[in-house]
């Protein structure tokens, strides 16, 4: 499990020093603010984080906070996180990228990480939108919206994140919104702290290409689940959120940990393998050669 | 007879008919008395109840090809006669059992000694059934050609004992019906080989890139399933608790690629292994892994392509899909000759991934991958395991680190993330040498432009170091310098064209063996003087299309115009490439 620091930090600490180049007003400005604080308050030393990202807007969140960082590929960022933490669970490993990214191009990823259930975070920052290839359709544009590629109106369904996630397995199933950043934080923070797969599916308005989904559109269109009293250890209340019409629910809709795909592995994760002793022993060589003899 | 004492066997049969096990307990009995086999599986979809067959060549001493006449046969089905009867050795023997064949053989061919066993007859115990009559074949067959039956007894023990002794009890019995059988009725054959004693290994060339893996110190494999590369992800599975191993069946081959890639960045020796549509797959992780640097192992599995292919049928056409991917990025590309050095190379590529700080490409075949061989036991204390420019800590008058610093060999010193102070993010993107993208804010400002002439260069850099530092083996020649032809083939055709080389050598004429292990990169130079050097070239090359040509032509500009080709989904055999020769006067003597 990774640990916290017994140094002091702050903000400040994972403040990057590239300015970020969103468009002013981004969604995404709300997403780093919120996560450098959840880092911050929960005494985590920038250098025990890995962020791991796709292609996209979103994705360049890495370059812009004082940790490590990847900055991958298009729909990659699970597998690639997966195989870090793996490699060394004494990090805290947050992947993150749009909508497109972890709903469109890497959803297969998506499905499986919940299942495998690997100690990590996955931050979608949804826009409802494609803007860093300026403004096509997404996997959670809404039925009818126009985009570039769809200017007579998009002819398919969203999908809808927190059903998929809950049907998926996922021990931990949020959904934020950048702009209301005194419930992000504390999701954010729970999220970290839970021990398994944490999904946040974050609203994270485009100010350029979606004039739909605006931030005032989900100011005026949003609620807290957890002040309307939902119970987030209850699979079936969460999916009758998730599956509301009209008012869109944010909060933790589900959660309830379970083993960590690490946790039946003990023998092989007692210390991270980066820690392990590469090779083997003359022992355990003439072991492997006399299972052929 | 010849003094090559060897013997050639073929077991056949429907799928589901017990051809492995039969294999494995005939290869077991050899290799367990000192002999050596070579075996090729020839298999088509199990699930059409395809016909299978096994050949299995043992000898003396080491042999290098599965052969193409067998002398002796194992029939186990009705279709088995047609399809295996003409291809016999003049004098050969057949044995089969009276309920599957009924037809008399005698009229297909009455040169051969046909001996047909009666499983009703023979095996009529509590607990025997029809599908035991391999097993009763197996013991005539091992007792007709004088082989120590004792290992067989102790193969149905060790395989057996975990479902009970009755089990164990009965496949005795009836191996020994078998055995009893064959002392009374087979007298004309015996080829009597006689081991050396020395307790050989049974394997596939993947168990091999799985111990060579664990060899060197890997730690986390991922992989999708796709044959022929199975093998390996089976291996490593069930070594995973006893090696410390994290063993990733993901979901799809990106998740594998990019999997590992995950495992690399965070210091651990890490592999993956697919065959040609699974790689097709990886080629974006591939071109990550080069430009974030990451050492990474792909082993890349080739089988009877384009698509889908002929998936469990045999060829060498991936050298055009392993050089594939978008841009320029550094890589190296090594096809293992033999099972032996599927073992070596497994370990190697894990060093070199990690000094060049690149991803390296293992280029097997079917037939390396899956046929079955006896090797000496594996030498772990030759495997060193090296690690280039790793750290986990950064001296402390260090100046500030760079990730991707540019030095005068293009690798940059490479601190494993986990440090405070040290914090860098590695980015697709073209980055600087902090790893910095210039592709956003500074795209299109002379910055970026300068950056990207420095940092391109310097990833480029690292396959001139890698022939400099002498980290690419040059193509070899074996046999007479100044032969008038010479054979030039790559990766796993080596023993046959070995084989055939030394049969036309025996014949009076004048030939050398010219083999590439790695294929790329490719010291221009010496390679062209290789080539220069030789008389005439003939490349053999179990493709259509000469791809290892091209790549020469392309890297030295010297043209190889003649070959010996196969694409029918098999491998060569020595004696295929032999009348290849002879056939097309390739050489006159
Ligand atoms: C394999 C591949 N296909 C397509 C692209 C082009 N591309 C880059 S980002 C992107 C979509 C971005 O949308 P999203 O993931 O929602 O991120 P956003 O920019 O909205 O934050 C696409 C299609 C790519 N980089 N790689
Ligand atoms: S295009 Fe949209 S998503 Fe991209 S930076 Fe601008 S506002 Fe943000
Ligand atoms: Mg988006």
């Amino acid at each position: 499990m990774p640990e916290t620091t017994d140094r002091e930090i702050t903000v400040k600490d994972f403040k990057g020093h590239i300015n970020p180049d969103w468009c002013p007003g981004c969604g995404d400005f709300g997403v780093l603010n919120v996560l450098q604080r959840s880092l911050a308050e929960m005494n985590i030393a920038p250098e025990d984080v890995m962020i791991v990202s796709g292609i996209g807007c979103s994705s360049n969140l890495p370059g812009f906070i004082n940790t490590y960082g990847m900055h991958t590929l298009h729909g990659r960022s699970l597998p690639i996180a997966q195989g870090f933490k793996l490699a060394n669970h004494g990090m805290h490993v947050i992947a993150c990228g749009g909508d497109g990214d972890g709903l469109g191009i890497g959803v297969g990823h998506l499905i499986h990480s919940m299942r495998r259930n690997v100690d990590m975070t996955y931050i979608i920052m949804d826009n409802s939108i494609y803007g860093l290839t300026t403004g096509q359709t997404s996997p959670t544009s809404g039925f009818n919206m126009k985009t570039k590629s769809t200017p007579f109106g998009n002819p398919e369904l969203p999908v809808n994140p927190m059903a998929l996630a809950i049907s998926a397995g996922c021990s931990f199933v949020a959904r934020g919104f950048s702009g209301n950043p005194k419930q992000l934080v504390e999701i954010y923070k729970a999220a970290i702290k839970h021990k398994g797969f944490a999904f946040i599916d974050t609203f994270s308005p485009c100010v350029t290409f979606n004039k739909v989904n605006t931030a005032q559109y989900y100011r005026e269109n949003t609620y807290d689940i957890q002040e309307d009293g939902h119970d987030s250890s209850d699979m079936q209340a969460a999916f009758a959120r998730a599956m509301e019409d009209g008012k869109i629910g944010t909060g933790i809709f589900y959660q309830k940990e379970r083993p960590t795909y690490e946790t039946p592995e003990k023998e092989t994760f007692d210390i991270p393998l980066v820690d392990q002793p590469l090779g083997v022993d003359e022992k355990l060589a003439s072991e492997l050669n006399a299972q052929f003899l | 007879m010849s003094e090559k004492r060897n013997v050639i066997v073929r077991i056949a049969g429907a799928a589901g008919d017990g051809i492995a096990s039969t294999g494995e307990l005939f290869g077991k009995t050899c290799s367990r008395m000192g002999l050596h086999v070579m075996a090729y599986n020839s298999y088509q979809s199990a699930i059409r109840g395809g016909h299978v067959w096994l050949q299995l060549n043992v000898g003396e001493e080491k042999t290098r090809c599965h052969g193409e006449q067998p002398e002796v046969a194992l029939l186990l089905n009705k279709t088995s006669p047609e399809v295996h009867i003409p291809d016999m050795k003049p004098g050969g023997i057949v044995f089969y059992d009276v309920s599957k064949i009924k037809d008399d053989l005698t009229v297909m061919r009455d040169d051969l000694n046909y001996y047909a066993l009666d499983f009703k007859a023979l095996c009529d115990f509590e607990g025997t059934s029809p599908v035991m009559v391999n097993v009763m074949l197996a013991g005539a067959l091992i007792q007709a050609i004088g082989l120590d039956t004792s290992v067989g007894m102790e193969f149905f023990e060790e395989k057996f004992s975990k479902k009970g002794q009755e089990i164990v009890d009965v496949n005795q019995k009836v191996f020994n019906a078998g055995i009893e059988w064959a002392k009374e009725n087979v007298k004309d054959f015996s080829v009597a080989l006689k081991g050396d004693g020395t307790k050989r290994m049974f394997l596939t060339g993947n168990d091999a890139f799985g111990m060579g893996f664990i060899a060197g110190g890997l730690k986390s494999y991922a992989a999708y399933p796709m044959s022929p590369a199975t093998g390996i992800l089976h291996y490593l599975s069930k070594q995973a608790k006893k090696c410390k191993l994290l063993v990733k069946q993901t979901e799809d081959e990106l998740a594998a690629a990019n999997f590992i890639i995950g495992s690399g960045q965070a210091g651990v020796r890490a592999a993956t292994a697919t065959a040609g549509g699974g790689f097709c797959l990886m080629v974006e992780a591939l071109g990550l892994a080069g430009m974030l640097e990451v050492p990474t192992v792909f082993v890349s599995v080739m089988r009877g392509g384009p698509s889908t292919g002929i998936p469990t049928k045999q060829e060498q056409a991936d050298i055009k899909l392993v050089m594939g991917g978008n841009g320029d990025f550094p890589r190296i590309v090594i096809a293992p000759k033999d099972t032996d050095d599927a073992f070596v190379q497994a370990a190697r590529a894990l060093n070199l991934a990690e000094k060049y700080q690149v991803p390296v490409i293992i280029l097997s075949d079917l037939f390396l991958s899956e046929h079955y061989q006896t090797v000496d036991p594996f030498d772990f204390s030759k495997v060193t395991i090296e690690r280039g420019k790793y750290m986990r800590e950064l001296p402390k008058d260090a100046a500030r680190y760079k990730r991707y610093e540019v030095t005068d060999d293009g690798i940059s010193p490479r601190l494993v993330p986990g440090h405070e102070g040290h914090m860098y993010c590695s980015g697709s993107d073209e980055h600087d040498e902090d790893g910095e993208l210039v592709s956003d804010i500074l795209a299109g400002l002379p910055r970026a432009k300068e950056v990207r002439l420095k940092m391109h260069p310097k990833r480029m850099r690292k396959e001139e170091t890698m022939l400099k530092e002498n980290d690419v083996l040059p193509p070899e020649i074996t046999g007479p310098a100044d032969a008038k032809l010479t054979l030039m083939g790559w990766g796993s055709t080596f023993d046959y064209i070995e084989d055939a080389c030394e049969t036309l050598r025996a014949d009076g004429l004048s030939v050398n063996h010219l083999h590439f292990t790695d294929l790329y990169p490719m010291d221009k130079e010496k390679v062209k003087e290789i080539l220069r050097s030789c008389n005439e070239i003939v490349a053999v090359e179990n493709n259509m299309t000469n791809q290892m040509c091209k790549l020469i032509l392309g890297e030295t500009g010297f043209e190889i115009t003649r070959s010996i080709n196969r694409f029918d989904g098999e491998p060569f055999t020595g004696e295929y490439i032999v009348n290849e020769v002879k056939k097309k006067e390739l050489i006159n003597a």
